[in-house]
């Protein structure tokens, strides 16, 4: 028989090991940025990474806009790194948390996306550019990319979120612009009876529930109760926020929207209202350029309305650039963020991509539709404070709040829960995550 | 050589073995061990020790059972399906001379092609505006039973499950081809003029032959359905409102989406724990099985 004794010492080496290993643990890149080794001699690479855009259009004018970029910066390539928007939010989280994530991103702002990335230190801090290069962004965009202090993005997007209809089918029906949700019903009733979807609602990603609250809410509390709300002054299984979310399950119920809207996805969902199958889309302006170029109609662009009026917009910042914190050419991703601050560029973002920068730009001479002259006026008045404009609430609220908001709204629309628990679960997030 | 010296030699030559052992399985078990204990966001290096309260709130968290839940639908419809589909197509194809090699790869392609992108497609396929799953049953009359196939809770699960039985039998039907082969043919053709059906035959003679084999296959499929994820992940993402959640889903959404990576170990930690008495269980029956063939 074999002496037992050799394996003891190699067993305690072993574990010994093994908890140093663990000991070792713990620690996701970007902690502290100033450890990150910085590459500043030779061609510098940058790998920018962005969510597919809704139109191939604008990813030939985004490359066309970082050729230009690299020939006024000799030296400084960028790889442009496209994958689609439904898989941002992982695909970037994962890669940034492995060390590996792209030197510049674009992403969306506020606590619940840009604040949980700054808050788990994966963010580089831009305070310090800010200073240097003096970026002329409005302040009310700043606060949306401050996390403890620090301002960690450029926000490059302004928008508003409401209801874009088929004025062709409004015509047609002889249906006004509801002044209020009944008239909406009223008109959806009217809808429903010509063979169109009334509403599309895609809500496969989950996402775009915080869309569909943020409407109804907004248009129903108005602008001071939604800084409540989002402040914590008010509570969110208040009986407002309640008959807000049981709009939709309504509107589910009564057949005004298209069978199984967590089974359709962002993309399937606009392609039915482009195609004139659906007479009324809920989203953000942001989708006004696709919208033009790919429907044969004319199309506006509304609040959803209150209970007892025309309601208000969801208006504020949308996305954002960033850069990572364990990035090896911050320079040259500063670099890059500057070339987007010009007039010039803003100018270009608006007029080509319809893209409202969160900067002073002046669109005098402009060549806008209609359409998008509205949603410039409007966003005029977000940047300089004059208009009432309401929330769009995913941006200004954080991760687990969101998430109770998606999955919440998800529910409502498979029944599979109530207006009453979904305002409560959106109560109780929001209380855990201010803990 | 003394026994000493071949102690030595025997501690010598596992070293490499046991250093693959502790890298890639006690360190990660110790490490997620580490981490269930804490309460830890992904990046502060000293995270608050918080004993035993990942484990309490994965046992008080309705989602954790409804989860689990979902797992066991998968692992049972998810094993029984393609071990029964499998059987019988193999079975049909060994019996098969013209063809067979078309058929083989016809039935492995699925199996070869990654998960994620089978998941892409057959999102695609079950879509309900450009689906051709929807436009397919219109066009025979069954409008009834056009629906959203992944967005409707009570469907969802079983949507995605069909795809991966589809994707996955495929390496059932090779695996037990190969066994097949080295089945006693005199035996069936002994049982056959004894008067044995088709299904005697497969029960009687055919089975008990290929068991190793096939408990074999069991212990993949059984132990998969516990880490199910990739699949999930891609067609459904673990909704509507978390209907198609298994533990693999909800563990990767607390750790990486709310950035509580404690929590998501722990979630980790119990399909492991889960994972592994099954995996012994079938390992020992399958040893058992070996020495009573080998008369032991």
């Amino acid at each position: 028989m074999f002496s037992r004794t050799p394996w003891r010492p190699l067993a305690a080496l072993v574990a010994a090991g093994a908890l140093f290993l663990t000991g070792c643990t713990g620690g996701a890149p970007g902690a502290d940025q100033s450890q990150a080794p910085q590459e500043t001699s030779g061609p510098q690479q940058i790998r920018y990474m962005i969510g597919q855009p809704e139109d191939p259009a604008d990813l030939e004018l985004i490359k066309s806009d970082i050729k230009k970029f690299e020939t006024a910066n000799a030296g400084i390539t960028v790889k442009l790194d496209v994958i689609p928007s439904e898989n941002v939010r992982t695909v970037l989280q994962t890669q940034l948390r492995s060390g590996e994530g792209p030197d510049v991103f674009g992403y969306d702002t506020g606590p619940g996306f840009a604040g949980a990335l700054a808050q788990a230190g994966l963010v580089y801090d831009l305070t310090k550019a800010y200073e240097e290069n003096d970026w002329p962004i409005y302040d009310f965009a700043k606060q949306r990319v401050t996390f403890d202090g620090k301002l960690v993005g450029v926000p490059s997007q302004i928008e508003e979120v409401g209801v874009f209809y088929n004025k062709d089918i409004f015509t047609e029906l002889s249906i006004a612009q509801p002044q209020s949700v009944a008239d909406l019903k009223a008109a959806m009733e009217k809808i429903k009876g010509s063979d169109v979807i009334p509403m599309v609602v895609s809500d496969k990603e989950g996402w775009q529930g915080g869309h569909l609250m943020s409407i109804s809410l907004s248009s129903a509390v108005g602008s001071k109760t939604m800084d409540q709300l989002i402040n914590g002054e008010k509570s969110w299984d208040s009986p407002e926020v309640v008959e807000a979310l049981k709009v939709w399950q309504d509107f589910q119920q009564s057949g005004y929207l298209n069978p199984s809207p967590t089974a359709v996805t962002y993309d399937n969902g606009n392609a039915l209202f482009y195609s004139g199958k659906a007479a009324m889309n809920p989203t953000g302006s942001w989708l006004a350029l696709d919208i033009e170029r790919n429907v044969k109609f004319d199309v506006g662009f509304i609040p959803f309305p209150a209970p007892n009026g025309p309601g208000i917009f969801s208006g504020g910042l949308g996305s954002g650039t960033f850069v990572n914190a364990t990035t090896k050419h911050a320079d040259a991703a500063i670099k890059f963020l500057d070339y987007g601050m010009t007039e010039e560029h803003g100018k270009w973002a608006v007029e080509k991509l319809q893209d409202i920068p969160a900067y002073p730009v002046d669109t005098a001479g402009i060549e806008a539709s209609p359409l998008f002259k509205q949603i410039l006026d409007d966003s005029a008045k977000i940047a300089d404070g004059t208009g009432d404009f309401g929330y769009n609430v995913d941006v200004l609220t954080p991760d687990a709040f969101n998430n109770a908001m998606w999955k919440g709204m998800q529910g409502l629309l498979t029944d599979q829960t109530t207006p009453e628990k979904v305002a409560a679960q959106l109560q109780a997030a929001y209380e855990k995550s201010k803990k | 050589m003394t026994r000493r010296a071949q102690a030595r030699l025997g501690i010598l030559l596992t070293i490499p073995v046991l250093a693959l052992v502790v890298v890639f399985f006690v360190f990660p078990m110790i490490s997620a061990l580490y981490f269930s204990v804490v309460d830890f966001d992904g990046i502060d290096p000293s995270p608050e020790f918080v004993g035993l309260a990942n484990f309490i709130e994965m046992f008080t968290d309705p989602e954790t059972w409804h989860a689990l839940s979902n797992n066991v639908i998968w692992i049972i419809v998810g094993t029984a399906a393609p071990m029964i589909i499998g059987l019988l197509i193999s079975v049909l194809i060994w019996t098969t001379r013209r063809g067979a090699g078309i058929y083989r790869l016809a039935f492995f392609l699925p199996f070869v092609l990654p998960g994620v992108a089978i998941g892409i497609v057959w999102t695609w396929i079950y879509d309900p505006v450009s689906g051709w799953l929807n436009r397919a049953l219109e066009a025979v009359g069954l409008d009834g039973l056009v629906r959203g196939w992944l967005g409707d809770p009570d469907l969802a699960l079983y949507a995605v499950l069909a795809t991966a039985i589809w994707a996955y039998s495929g390496f059932v039907i090779i695996i037990f081809l190969s066994a097949l082969r080295n089945v006693d043919v005199e035996l069936v053709d002994a049982s056959r003029i004894d008067g044995a059906n088709a299904l005697q035959r497969l029960w009687f003679i055919l089975l008990p032959q290929i068991m190793p084999v096939f408990l074999m296959v069991l212990t993949l499929t059984l132990v998969g359905g516990f880490s199910v994820f990739d699949i999930i992940f891609i067609m459904t993402g673990g909704g509507p409102a978390d209907a198609t959640n298994v533990l693999g889903t909800y563990s990767y959404t607390q750790a990486f989406q709310l950035s509580r990576i404690g929590y998501g170990t722990t979630l980790a930690l119990l399909i492991t724990v889960l994972s592994i008495p099954f995996a012994v269980a079938i390992n020992r029956l399958q040893r058992r099985l070996a020495l009573q063939d080998t008369g032991a």
